[in-house]
Order: structure tokens, then C-alpha cells, then sequence
């Protein structure tokens, strides 16, 4: 069997096609080849975010899109299609990335949390607008370099899992590449739970975040084990860590990245300070409800 | 058998969606919508119509959501109005594009900051390069009855193109006339379950919407659509008065036109003022008859056409503005304008602005307006081509 016979064979058991229209060393195909691991043929793709949807025609899925302004809600249509016909054993994932649900969409998101639509909202999140260049988002973390930021964002990163966590919804969960069990596990556990469930997964972009396109693993095992982006679920509202690797310095991660090179002793050391006081405010109220 | 009850223009446009079985709505209060919304959510909840109500955040969604169930399909229908219809359009260009037969229910409202909650056609008229289908109608009846039909005319493989039943608020919203409910059996009959031939989001059976093609190419295919709505309309309006016994003339309605000089032209709620209102004239001696616009988009042109070959003067009664535009005329004089020039003999054109941010129109402007279109058929000139008829001295 010649090498691309094998490729072949291999493909035929896959929901992802090789090939894609992204970037060199993309987070988003290695992040999609997990989710879909987690699922099944039995999914409707709904999605419309530019980075995002730049994997969609590689994914062997019904697919539906309208724009990025519109997250959440032409899903809960298909869902809501499914249902009145009898067909919620039909996953529907509703991909987007982080300036549709932080940003464009964020009332979207928020309502469809609240009527607890019977989808899998996926965030990839990229930290910026990449599509176009690499503009600040509401998930853009403090410090970082953007074309609309070029000074640095002053403001911190709007913690979307948390926010939901609020909505009282069945299941969210924190994922990253660096951790592939991890994040095939919360896809499988989310596909199984019926209502409204979120995935949040950070995808690193060597384009905008300016790194080796070698490290695009490696960047992401830094981020989660510096615990910049710390892996956790929340089910039902208890909340567990799910990776507690031993902490390394949040310099580690920053200094790959061009998007950081300016920023001062003084702000990596005020980075590490709120890294430090998150961690301990989420380890403590590990194991308990969050739903306050 | 079907039965008559007194309602109000927004029950009657719920029960025609219920009728039409919708599956999914997804909709957002707005007022003179609202109580359209509330029965179908009373409906549903009752268990008189199985369908899933999404309570969406905003109008934005509402369409959006109805463009994912119409794709995965169901029949969705919802409905907005003034602000409502501009929060979502944005996804307004979607159905159309995306060939989705959905149906929404445009309850007119004039639009801020020189509005208020009552109607004029500014919302809708807004839409009409979108590729919805627009049907105006007169009364709760006609509402119902066009929502059946809008779904007949969506639904057609030779259309997939949505439509969009446009009634006045207030005048027709929350006026109650006796309304003919038909009996679901016949409506059945009329109206088959929703299936659409270019969409399956069903993994077991998927079928991709078709991409390729150049994007002109799309947009031709929907022009194309939109002419073959004029003959589809029709065929749906004339099967539908078999079954039904309600005929709205297809594209246009003419009254009292056969040997007329003189013709009015209105659209919506104030053409049975204006009916009236041919009567007095009539009566007078006077030549005057009377066209409703049923549908503006498709544009009847050849109707209209037919019309201004026989007459000497037309004045079309636009309920909505449109600043800067050619000869200071509303929309639906400027189309009207367009389609009379390739006729060898035009008759003088006419121009009145009523009813904005939804004052009455009420008897004395209407028989000032078709003074004045009278005299111009009588004289061959306009004195003055437009009028904005309540800043205007009547004549008496």
C-alpha cells in the first residue's frame, strides 16, 4: 500500500479531510482533529467565524453558516428544526471564535445559554480578530501586541467560561491542544448532556501572536502550564480542574510570543501576580458550586 | 367547515401561521407586532400548534434562527416591525440568498426618529432590493390568507424566495373584523408539508447547498425567481380562491378601471377609503378608478402597464419617503414612473405623500388627491406633480 493509499484509508474513518486553507501551523486543524474525534457522524456543523470556518469545507458534516455576527442562533433554529421533528439524537455544533461569542455575538451566546439550547457552542479562541490582521477582541489578554492595540492592551481578558458558568448551564468546559485526552474527553461528555453546553478552546495563532511555527504546541502546553489558561469543567455548576501541572513562570509563555516582546519587567510581573491570584481563587473554590 | 370570529389583524396573521403548521418561530416583541407573537406563543403553548417557539434576544436572531430551521427543514416563520426590521438587515439578505422559503409578517411602523409607533411603509419599502417577495395587505383577512398563500408562493421549487405579508399597525394590527378562519383540512389540501429540494442538514441523507457559480450569476438566478413569482402568484391566488372563495386579483387589484380616465394608486389599509371614494366620483360622472398594489415586489409592470396605455392620468399615493429621490417622487412612484416610459403615450404622473408616521389619511385627502388627478386627466397637465398632501391647502 502505497503512502497515499494508507492516507486514504485513513481519511475514510476520519470527519476531517487533510488539507486546509489556514495559516501554516494553524492551531484550528489540530483542534479540530480532537473535537471531531469526540464526535460522531451524527452532527450538523453550524458556523460562520472567518478563522474558524477556514477548516469547515475540510470537515465531512452538514454544514449551515450565516455571518459571525449571528453565533448561537441559527443553531438553536437547526436544533429547534430537530426537535420538532424528532431528531435530537442530532448533535449540533455551533462553531465560532472569540470576536463572534465574546464580542459580536456575546448577546447571542448569552440568550442561547439562558433558553439552554440543545447545542455544543464552540469557541476557538485566537485572541484577536486574525481574519483580518489581528485586531484587539474582548479576549485579547492584557499586554498583547494588535494592529489596533499597537501600545499593548491595557485591559484584561473577559472571562467568557466564567461568565457562562453564570448562566446556569448543564456543562462547560476550559480545553487546549496541548492536551488532547483532555479535550476529546469534554467533547464526548458535552455530545452526551442535553441542553446547552460551551467549550472554550484556546488556538494558538503563530500568525498574529507572532511565534516559531514549530512551537504551536508548545505555546499552548506553556500557556495551560503557566496556568495563563488553566483547564477546568464546570458541570451542573461544580466546578473541577481537570490538568493541574506544576507551574511554570508566565514569562516562559509570554517570551515566545512577538505579540508580548514590549512589554516591561514591570508587567510581566504584574501578569504573573493576577495569573497567581486566579490560580488560587479557582483552586479554592474547586469541587464546589460556582453558581452564585 | 371554516368559521368566522372577530379579531384583530395580529390574531388573524397567528392563525394563518398556524394554519400553515408552521414548525419553528423564533420572533421578538415589537410593538404593533406584539400581539401577533403572543397568540402564536398561546397557541403553542395550548398545544393547538406543535411547533417550537424560540424567545430570541433580538431581531437579529430571530431571523438567524429562522434561517437555520428553515435550512434544516422546518417551516419557520416570524415577524417584526420599523426597528425590528432594521436591527435584522443584515440577516434580511440571507433567505433570499441562501433560497430559504421562510415567511415573515411585516406589521408596518414608521421608522425613527421622524416616526412614531403607527404606520407607514417605510420599513418594508426599505427591503425591496433584498429579494423578499412583498405582498401588502388590506385587512386581518387578507393577512391570514396571504400567509397561506406566502408559503404556497415560498415554498414553489420554481421560487424558493422568501415573503414577506406587510400590514399596517394599528389599522389593520389591532382593528377587529370578522374573520374566516378556513378549516385545517382544506388548508392541508392546499398547502403540503414543507420539503425543500436543494437542503438536507440531516446527516443521514445530507445534501449541500450547491456553491460554484459566479455571483452575479446567484443574483440573476434570484431576478429570475422574482419574474416567475408574477406568474406563481397569480396561479396561487386563483387556486386559492377555488378553495377558498377569496380572490385579491394576483399581482394588482383594479377597481372600477374598465373605462377610466383617471386612476388612482394606493397600497395597504387606505384603499377601501379610496374606494369609497371612486364611488363619490363615479357617481359624479367622473372616470376615476382604483388600483391597489398587492404585491411591489415582484413590481407589476406589465399590469401597470396595461393600465397607463388606457389612461390619462395616474396618481400613485405613496405612504413613505424617499429623500433625494428623482423628482422628489416616494418608491412607489419612481417605480411606477420607470415602468409607464416605454409607452408611446404616457399619461401625466402624479405624486401624493399621506399618512406619514401614521396620521389618518382620511376622506378630504383622498377626494382633494383625486380632484386632482382628475383635472390633470382633464387638462393633460399636472399643475403640481407632488404633494405632500397634509402640509397642503385641501380643496374643498
Amino acid at each position: 500500500m502505497s503512502l497515499n493509499q494508507k492516507f486514504d484509508e485513513y481519511y475514510k474513518t476520519k470527519l476531517v479531510r487533510p488539507g486546509n486553507g489556514c495559516c501554516p501551523a494553524c492551531g484550528g486543524p489540530i483542534a479540530w482533529r480532537m473535537i471531531l474525534e469526540g464526535l460522531d457522524k451524527n452532527t450538523v456543523l453550524y458556523g460562520g467565524a472567518p478563522c474558524a470556518s477556514c477548516n469547515m469545507s475540510t470537515i465531512n458534516l452538514p454544514q449551515f453558516g450565516l455571518h459571525f455576527s449571528s453565533v448561537g442562533d441559527g443553531a438553536a433554529g437547526i436544533a429547534a428544526a430537530f426537535k420538532v421533528k424528532g431528531r435530537e439524537d442530532i448533535t449540533v455544533l455551533c462553531s465560532s471564535g472569540d470576536g463572534g461569542v465574546g464580542d459580536i455575538s456575546f448577546g447571542k451566546v448569552s440568550a442561547c445559554a439562558e433558553r439552554n439550547d440543545n447545542i455544543i457552542l464552540l469557541c476557538l479562541d485566537n485572541e484577536a480578530y486574525m481574519n483580518t490582521g489581528g485586531q484587539k477582541s474582548g479576549l485579547t489578554p492584557y499586554g498583547a501586541w494588535t494592529t489596533t492595540t499597537p501600545e499593548g492592551k491595557k485591559t484584561k481578558k473577559k472571562m467568557i467560561p466564567m461568565i457562562l458558568a453564570q448562566h446556569r448551564i448543564p456543562y462547560l468546559a476550559t480545553m487546549s491542544i496541548a492536551y488532547p485526552q483532555d479535550t476529546i474527553n469534554k467533547v464526548r461528555k458535552a455530545k452526551g448532556i442535553k441542553g446547552f453546553k460551551y467549550l472554550h478552546l484556546v488556538m494558538p495563532c503563530p500568525t498574529g501572536w507572532r511565534f516559531q511555527e514549530s512551537k504551536t504546541v508548545e505555546v499552548s502546553r506553556l500557556m495551560v502550564n503557566s496556568w495563563t489558561w488553566p483547564l477546568y469543567e464546570v458541570e451542573n455548576g461544580v466546578l473541577k480542574i481537570t490538568m493541574k501541572p506544576k507551574q511554570i513562570p508566565v514569562d516562559d509563555y509570554l517570551k515566545l510570543q512577538g505579540r508580548f516582546r514590549n512589554l516591561a519587567k514591570q508587567e510581566i510581573a504584574e501578569i504573573q501576580s493576577f495569573v497567581d491570584e486566579e490560580r488560587n481563587r479557582l483552586v479554592e473554590v474547586e469541587g464546589k458550586n460556582i453558581w452564585i | 367547515m371554516p368559521v368566522t370570529r372577530m379579531m384583530e389583524g395580529n390574531e388573524a396573521a397567528a392563525y394563518g401561521a398556524k394554519l400553515a403548521r408552521v414548525e419553528v418561530v423564533a420572533a421578538y416583541p415589537i410593538t404593533p407586532q406584539t400581539e401577533l407573537i403572543s397568540s402564536l406563543a398561546e397557541m403553542i403553548a395550548r398545544g393547538e400548534l406543535k411547533a417550537e417557539y424560540i424567545k430570541v434576544e433580538g431581531e437579529h436572531s430571530a431571523l438567524a434562527a429562522v434561517c437555520g430551521a428553515s435550512a434544516a427543514g422546518a417551516r419557520a416563520f416570524t415577524a417584526s416591525s420599523s426597528q425590528g426590521i432594521l436591527f435584522m438587515e443584515e440577516i434580511i439578505w440571507m433567505p433570499p440568498g441562501m433560497r430559504l422559503p421562510v415567511v415573515m409578517c411585516i406589521v408596518n411602523r414608521s421608522v425613527a426618529p421622524l416616526g412614531t409607533l403607527r404606520p407607514d411603509h417605510n420599513d418594508s419599502l426599505l427591503q425591496r432590493d433584498t429579494g423578499w417577495i412583498q405582498i401588502y395587505c388590506e385587512d386581518g383577512q387578507e393577512v391570514l390568507d396571504t400567509i397561506l398563500q406566502g408559503y404556497k408562493i415560498a415554498e414553489d421549487k420554481r421560487i424558493y424566495l422568501p415573503v414577506a405579508p406587510c400590514y399596517e399597525g394599528y389599522v389593520v394590527s389591532a382593528t377587529a373584523t370578522p374573520i374566516e378562519i378556513p378549516d385545517q383540512s382544506d388548508v392541508d389540501a392546499f398547502l403540503p408539508p414543507y420539503k425543500h429540494e436543494l437542503y438536507s442538514l440531516d446527516p443521514a441523507a445530507p445534501k449541500p447547498r450547491r456553491r460554484g457559480g459566479s455571483i452575479a450569476q446567484g443574483r440573476y438566478d434570484i431576478c429570475q425567481a422574482m419574474e416567475r413569482a408574477k406568474g406563481v402568484i397569480e396561479e396561487v391566488d386563483k387556486e386559492y380562491s377555488k378553495r377558498f372563495g377569496r380572490y385579491y386579483d394576483g399581482m394588482i387589484e383594479k377597481y372600477r378601471c374598465e373605462d377610466a380616465d383617471a386612476i388612482i394608486v394606493t397600497m395597504g389599509s387606505i384603499t377601501g377609503t379610496a374606494r369609497d371614494i371612486v364611488d363619490e366620483f363615479r357617481e359624479n360622472g367622473k372616470k376615476v378608478g382604483l388600483v391597489k398594489l398587492r404585491v411591489f415586489r415582484p413590481f407589476p409592470t406589465e399590469e401597470l402597464q396595461e393600465i397607463g396605455k388606457k389612461v390619462r392620468a395616474i396618481g400613485f399615493i405613496d405612504r413613505n419617503t424617499s429623500y433625494g429621490a428623482v423628482a422628489g417622487n416616494g418608491i412607489g412612484c419612481v417605480e411606477l414612473g420607470r415602468a409607464l416610459y416605454p409607452l408611446k403615450e404616457r399619461p401625466v404622473l402624479l405624486n401624493y405623500f399621506v399618512g406619514l408616521g401614521g396620521t389618518d389619511v382620511t376622506m378630504p385627502q383622498l377626494r382633494h388627491i383625486t380632484k386632482r388627478v382628475v383635472k390633470a386627466a382633464e387638462t393633460g397637465k399636472a399643475e403640481k406633480e407632488v404633494e405632500w398632501v397634509e402640509l397642503e391647502k385641501l380643496e374643498e
